[in-house]
């Protein structure tokens, strides 16, 4: 019944002044992974200030309400039936996480709620639910991005350190198997709690087995641990994570406990490559750092590859509202794709405002964002290559790439 | 065994931060009955405290006292202004329960108003690695063992040795036959919520020293295992507290060297089940199952 309510509630007609369309940012604000809310934040309000700005939506304004998970499907339920109920001109969402993903998604789509996830559980890899849209990689696809990069460094011996939470486990079997694939062997591999007071015993059965590298996916406060304790006990040795060791809740943490010198040496991230340049990137870093009353310190975000998909996810969900001629998403969710896949004869658009205008001449659009081009499989699935990242004086620093080729061909 | 020796030289130190805590929130337990579940978050403060207080270019050590003084305030604050009222109107044992978990929520969503989705370190020299009995330890981890013991050894020499101690040992046994004996119960109490206080912020300091980097839930993450060593050494039994904590301690960093990091908690929960199904009052009790709250 709730569910009902929330699905009609952001219907195109009606005579009355038009609401503001909601976009729910549906992610953890407090909690473990209360760093991943502020980074979706950094992407959904440059979006709408902009689409705003442009005139909005058929008449309508748009905002961002955040919607907190605390992370955990026992909250994220309730948030979700109480979002759905309550947000009576909810657009669309950006999230769930993969902290409350299989719990919150069939409920979203049940009520169709388009959203745009940034889980990357692999569960999602082949999902049929037509409201469902992702385009950051799934974690599968992480695994074999960074046993290709240890693989070009040379690793043939590696330890797996992941978080025994469902979102770290998730890159694991597909790490195993590709660094197995290109001649490696994953040495030590065992899940670890997060948040203990110390992991000296977990490093030293680690070190035991004598790895190159360590692979990891731990939270910002386990990091720290981990790392100064290695550090302090036998010295650091290089560490390839994936794009949640890039955030900044992690970068601070960890180089704050090891040096900036260590953490230049030792380690470097994984995470999809979204290079800060072009005309999209451009718009979205703009209308990031003019945000400054509603996104804390929004330079943090300007090379972040999750702002920006967040900041395309809101784009496209708005420019297939132009597309359909409808704020209702059992309308333009139809629409979505045929706002971004590329076709003869299709103007390519990199902001709201250029697509808006290109639709409204009558042209077909495809909607390159700030996070690139945006290609849906048929279960709704975008991915692209990686760029591997080093922490240099407070800033990330590219260091190289994968191709999405080198991804396709290893996963075959 | 390359591993073990080891294993067991780090559980002495998750053993000393959980001695600390857990002695505290066991004393102030015995003697109150208030299972005090805001105790983490107290913690947590109290290292945000130390925090602002190295930022400000003052030594590590200073910004232990500092937070074990906040601890100590804080505490007798909050029983005085919170935890009081709701006992003289009535509220009973799992009503107080309800209110300690608010407090723990208001304090936690406070530290995260106040200083934001954020990791913080408290600014201190990097330490140094000694060898001892082929047990490796950093400078810190040697003084946070050292920390927990004179902690420790006065806890002893209070309840052993001063009129304070006994006075506190028998509100502790029955705060209404001790205010019939004379013992100014109330003053008792204060002075039991100012020790358990001053522990707490005492081990919210040492464990953030520890781990390095923390935020605003870094104290109630702890909490499970702070009370799993009051409960294994029998609640409101400090002795039982020091005991459970290097069972705990010892049992949680060698689960994690021979099975798995993944049973570190679990494998001290065991431990707990099996010791509970033998002694349902922890190893070390003999009081606290039949009071109601003191206030």
């Amino acid at each position: 019944m709730l569910i009902a309510v929330g699905a009609c509630g952001a219907s195109g007609g009606g005579g009355s002044a038009p609401a503001t369309l909601v976009v729910g940012e549906f992610n953890p604000f407090t909690g473990p992974d209360a760093a991943f809310g502020p980074e979706m934040v950094g992407g959904c309000i440059p979006a709408v200030k902009l689409i705003n700005a442009s005139g909005g939506v058929l008449g309508h304004h748009m905002s961002c309400v955040q919607e907190d998970t605390r992370g955990d499907p026992a909250d994220a339920v309730p948030a979700a039936q109480k979002m759905m109920a309550t947000e009576t001109s909810l657009a669309g969402v950006l999230g769930p996480s993969s902290d409350e993903a299989l719990a919150t998604v069939p409920l979203l789509n049940q009520g169709k709620v388009p959203m745009f996830v940034d889980t990357g559980q692999a569960a999602f890899d082949h999902t049929s639910d037509a409201y469902f849209w992702r385009i950051t990689p799934a974690d599968d696809v992480k695994g074999y991005a960074l046993a290709l990069w240890a693989h070009k460094a040379g690793y043939t011996r590696a330890a797996a350190v992941f978080g025994n939470d469902a979102g770290a486990q998730s890159d694991v079997p597909t790490l195993v198997s590709a660094f197995t694939r290109l001649g490696g062997t994953i040495v030590y591999n065992k899940p670890f709690a997060l948040d203990q007071s110390s992991y000296r015993s977990e490093i030293e059965s680690m070190l035991a087995a004598h790895p190159q590298v360590i692979f990891t996916e731990v939270d910002p406060q386990t990091g720290a641990t981990l790392l100064s304790e290695l550090q302090q006990l036998h010295g650091l040795i290089p560490v390839i994570g994936t794009e949640v060791t890039l955030q900044a809740p992690w970068l601070k943490a960890v180089n704050g406990a090891i040096g900036a010198g260590p953490m230049a040496k030792y380690f470097e991230g994984m995470q999809p490559y979204a290079p800060p340049q072009g005309a999209a990137w451009q718009a979205f870093n703009s209308s990031l750092l003019a945000s400054g009353s509603q996104v804390p310190k929004p330079s943090q975000w300007s090379s972040d590859p999750y702002s920006m998909t967040y900041y395309d996810g809101v784009n496209v969900m708005a420019l297939a509202m132009i597309a359909a001629k409808s704020t209702s998403p059992g309308t333009f969710n139809k629409y979505i794709t045929k706002v971004t896949e590329p076709g003869p004869g299709k103007t390519v658009v990199n902001t709201f405002a250029a697509g808006k205008a290109a639709l409204k001449a009558g042209k077909q659009i495809q909607y390159v964002g700030a996070g690139g081009p945006i290609v849906f499989n048929r279960w709704h699935n975008s991915t692209g290559a990686f760029e591997a990242a080093k922490y240099v004086q407070g800033n990330l620093t590219l260091v190289g790439s994968v191709s999405a080729a080198q991804i396709a061909a290893l996963s075959r | 065994m390359n591993t073990l020796v080891p294993a067991i030289g780090f559980g002495i130190v998750t053993a000393s931060i959980l001695a600390v805590a857990g002695v505290g929130f066991t004393l102030q337990f015995g003697v109150t009955n208030i299972l005090n579940l805001a105790y983490g978050d107290t913690m947590t403060a109290a290292a945000f405290v130390a925090y602002l207080v190295t930022r400000a270019g003052i030594s590590v050590w200073l910004a232990l006292v500092a937070g074990a003084a906040f601890g100590a305030v804080f505490s007798v604050l909050l029983n005085r202004g919170i935890y009081t009222p709701f006992v003289r109107h009535g509220t009973r044992l799992f009503g107080m329960i309800i209110v300690t978990i608010a407090i723990s929520l208001i304090l936690q969503n406070g530290l995260l108003a106040g200083f934001g989705a954020n990791f913080f370190s408290l600014t201190m020299a990097r330490p140094s690695s000694v060898h001892i009995a082929g047990m490796v330890f950093t400078t810190v981890q040697l003084a946070i063992i050292a920390i927990a013991v004179v902690a420790m050894l006065l806890i002893h020499v209070l309840l052993r040795y001063t009129k304070l101690g006994k006075a506190m040992r028998a509100t502790a046994t029955d705060p209404e036959l001790a205010r019939n004996c004379g013992i100014a119960t109330d003053r008792v109490i204060d002075l039991a919520w100012a020790i358990s206080g001053a522990l707490c912020g005492l081990a919210g300091v040492i464990l953030v020293m520890n781990v390095t980097a923390f935020t605003d839930t870094t104290g109630s993450q702890f909490l499970i295992p702070i009370v799993a060593v009051a409960v294994l050494g029998g609640i409101g039994q400090p002795y039982g507290a020091m005991l459970g904590a290097l069972v705990i301690g010892i049992a949680s960093e060698l689960a994690a060297a021979i099975i798995s990091p993944d049973y570190k908690d679990v494998v001290a929960f065991v431990i707990l089940v099996i010791v509970l199904l033998a002694r349902p009052q922890g190893i070390l009790s003999e009081i606290a199952t039949r009071k109601e709250v003191a206030a």
